[in-house]
């Protein structure tokens, strides 16, 4: 009979400090493009693996031992249980640390952050999800969680681009996942905005709203990508009759604490004043309207 | 509310009796124009006439740095590092400085309460104590100006001693242990209390209405004064550093140089340095003096929900340690319309005073 590993408690912090930490264990590592890679984890506390659990949009804030701490969205889906994927982009001190990880290395987190987006209230509807860059990273996980819940969402369209096709996150997941899809009334569209030797589609996100099999009367929008993508893109959704009160969208700020306490994410004007980490990340069209500043 | 006289003669026996219930900080002269907040041997240092502080009372219960965690990179852990707080007394805190506190209490004591925030909030005795306003002073219009709570004893000077407000059981309890030393509160010293407050009102600077400041901060962004004013700030950040609601921190790992112990530490930081804005990969949120100048004033003057203020307490303190005299009320003003002539003064030869926005202007004269 082979006896358990003992498993080291982690935790340990009185309850009561919000900035506790959790051990994970990296347990898998894909190298997705040149700057990005993909973590698995693994909550060495088995309490917590079992009942820690997100929505869709939220973050984390991964530490590095002895290097810090860096926020960062979850693009697993929440219905994996015991296991989530953060998808990391070499970037700066603490990603370039990341990168370094290999399966079995033990790191720590602390969350899930943020509001999440409302997948709940989305049920019914169909879904367009529009990411570009390292926008993919948020919204496969609410892709992954749609497709997980299949049944609760009408049609869905996944628009994912990148400037050059070598820099399309997922790719080769959501490829091999398309004809699956396809019989589901996914669609998936993969488009790269640069490269002109890209054999696929080529193009802006907004240029493929037209493409998508949704109805523009009920269907939410999840939108990602770098801050001046936006603008066309509600444009886009605007005039094609999409409902600006389903337009949602997910921001990017260096959050250090991730619970509205150490102001670097503060965002607005004064009768708008914000925290991205703890009234958004994810925001709705009317919140960027009337909020100036939250785009650029 | 209960209310009890401190005559004059028992104010230092006061202050020595104040030790039993902790360190003692309160206002002294620390040069010739600055006060601040000290740890009190003698009690006879204590400065009762301040006008303000360098740093204000938040820096008791928010320190300036702080250790969060003790790590071990070989055993991967982080444990918590929280200092055994000594109980202490901070006296003679101003009524904005309270209002301050209680702004830095919506955040730091929330849902999700900061903890090394509220042990030291716990552990804190606050005692007020009333103040006339100088020419920097625009508590009146934050509505800051007289507190409700918030402290355990608030003092109020009166000819010949002090009106002691008791504002909590601390309170309470610090009156009963030193009984001795209060008396009963007069007729009389009903009304030097009102006199005291009616001059005081009469000494503010101005007397206006600011309801609608927060919106036309938002519809005046084009307004000249921000390119004007942002032009000459030197994005030093002493204004937050010395405001008693400014919030902002950092937080940093810092390895010992055996290289696997360490500490996480987090101190203050502040919006007007360039990588506050700052994300991965280099985008800057705030790239701009301008952009981060801006984001101060709405900060400052968006709206605290649970208290029914702005964010900006009036104290002053951001106008007065500003190294380039740019003046936080005078700007306000100046998006509000009050001021007459345009924002900055006319370039001169001559050395600016201190608190020229207020007087003639350098080189100008026009006032």
């Amino acid at each position: 009979m082979t006896v358990p590993r003992p498993v080291p408690r982690s935790n340990t912090f009185a309850e009561d400090n919000p900035y506790a930490l959790e051990r994970v264990r990296v347990l898998r590592v894909y190298h997705l493009t040149e700057l990005e890679k993909l973590f698995l984890f693994r909550f060495e506390d088995p309490t917590i693996a079992e009942n820690w659990t997100f929505k869709p949009g939220q973050f984390v804030q991964l530490t590095i031992p002895g290097i810090g701490e860096v926020p960062i969205s979850v693009c697993s889906s929440p219905m994996r249980q015991g296991f989530f994927e953060l998808c990391i982009r070499k970037a700066g001190k603490v990603t370039t640390a990341v990168h370094k990880l290999k399966p079995g290395d033990t790191v720590l987190v602390r969350g899930p952050y943020g509001n999440g987006f409302p997948v709940d209230k989305w049920e019914g509807m169909d879904l367009l999800l529009i990411a570009a860059g390292l926008g993919t990273a948020p919204l496969r996980s609410v892709f992954l969680y749609a497709m997980d819940n299949r049944w609760k969402y009408g049609n869905i369209t996944f628009i994912n681009t990148a400037r050059y096709g070598k820099d399309l996150l997922f790719y080769k997941e959501l490829e091999a996942m398309k004809d699956i899809a396809e019989a589901e009334n996914v669609k998936i569209i993969q488009s790269v905005t640069r490269d002109p030797d890209w054999p696929g589609p080529k193009g802006r996100p907004q240029n493929f709203i037209v493409e998508a099999n949704t109805n523009p009367k009920n269907t939410a929008v999840a939108i990602c990508g770098p801050p001046r993508m936006y603008k066309d893109v509600f444009e886009a959704l605007i005039n094609y009759g999409y409902r600006p009160e389903n337009i949602y969208v997910t921001l990017e700020r260096m959050m250090k604490c991730g619970i509205g306490k150490c102001g670097h994410c503060n965002v607005g004007t004064s009768t708008s004043w914000k925290y991205v980490c703890k009234d958004g990340p994810v925001f709705t069209y009317f919140d960027i309207v009337s909020t100036p500043g939250m785009l650029d | 509310m209960r209310y009890v006289k401190l005559p004059k003669e028992n104010t230092y026996e006061f202050l020595e009796r104040l030790k039993d219930w902790g360190i003692l900080y309160a206002p002294v002269k620390i040069s010739e124009k600055f006060y601040d907040f000290r740890e009190i041997e003698n009690v006879k240092e204590v400065e009762f006439h301040y006008n303000r502080t360098i740093m204000p009372p938040k820096k008791f219960f928010f320190l300036p740095r702080e250790k969060m965690f003790e790590f071990n990179l070989s055993k991967v852990e982080y444990k918590e590092a929280i200092e055994k707080v000594e109980p202490f007394v901070v006296f003679g805190v101003h009524a904005c400085d309270i209002f301050g506190l209680k702004i830095m209490d919506t955040i730091y004591l929330d849902e999700l309460p900061d903890k090394y925030y509220k042990v030291r909030r716990e552990k804190g005795i606050i005692i007020g104590i009333s103040c006339v306003p100088d020419e920097y002073c625009f508590c009146n219009l934050r509505e800051t100006d007289f507190a409700d709570d918030g402290f355990d004893l608030f003092l109020h000077e009166l000819p010949d001693g002090w009106l002691v407000r008791v504002g909590t059981p601390t309170g309470h309890r610090i009156v009963d242990k030193n009984l001795r030393l209060f008396e009963e509160v007069t007729s009389q010293d009903v009304c030097n209390f009102r006199d005291f407050e009616n001059k005081k009102q009469q000494m503010f600077k101005y007397h206006e209405d600011w309801a609608d400041l927060r919106y036309l901060l938002e519809l005046e962004t084009e307004h000249p004064m921000w390119d004007e004013q942002s032009d000459i700030c030197l994005a030093c950040g002493n204004c937050n550093t010395t405001c008693p609601t400014c919030r902002c921190f950092d937080v940093q790992d810092i390895p010992n140089i055996d290289g696997v112990t360490g500490a996480r530490v987090r101190r203050w930081d502040s919006c007007q340095l360039v990588r506050h804005g700052m994300v991965a990969g280099g985008h800057n949120f705030r790239p701009t003096k301008k952009s981060r100048f801006m984001n101060r004033y709405m900060c400052k003057n968006s709206y605290v929900e649970k208290l029914g203020l702005s964010y900006c307490v009036g104290c002053g303190r951001c106008s007065y340690f500003c190294p380039a005299e740019i003046s936080f009320v005078r700007n306000l003003r100046t998006i509000l319309g009050l001021e007459e002539s345009s924002c900055p003064p006319r370039i001169s030869e001559e050395i600016p005073k201190r608190g020229f926005a207020y007087g003639p202007s350098v080189g100008g004269g026009e006032q």
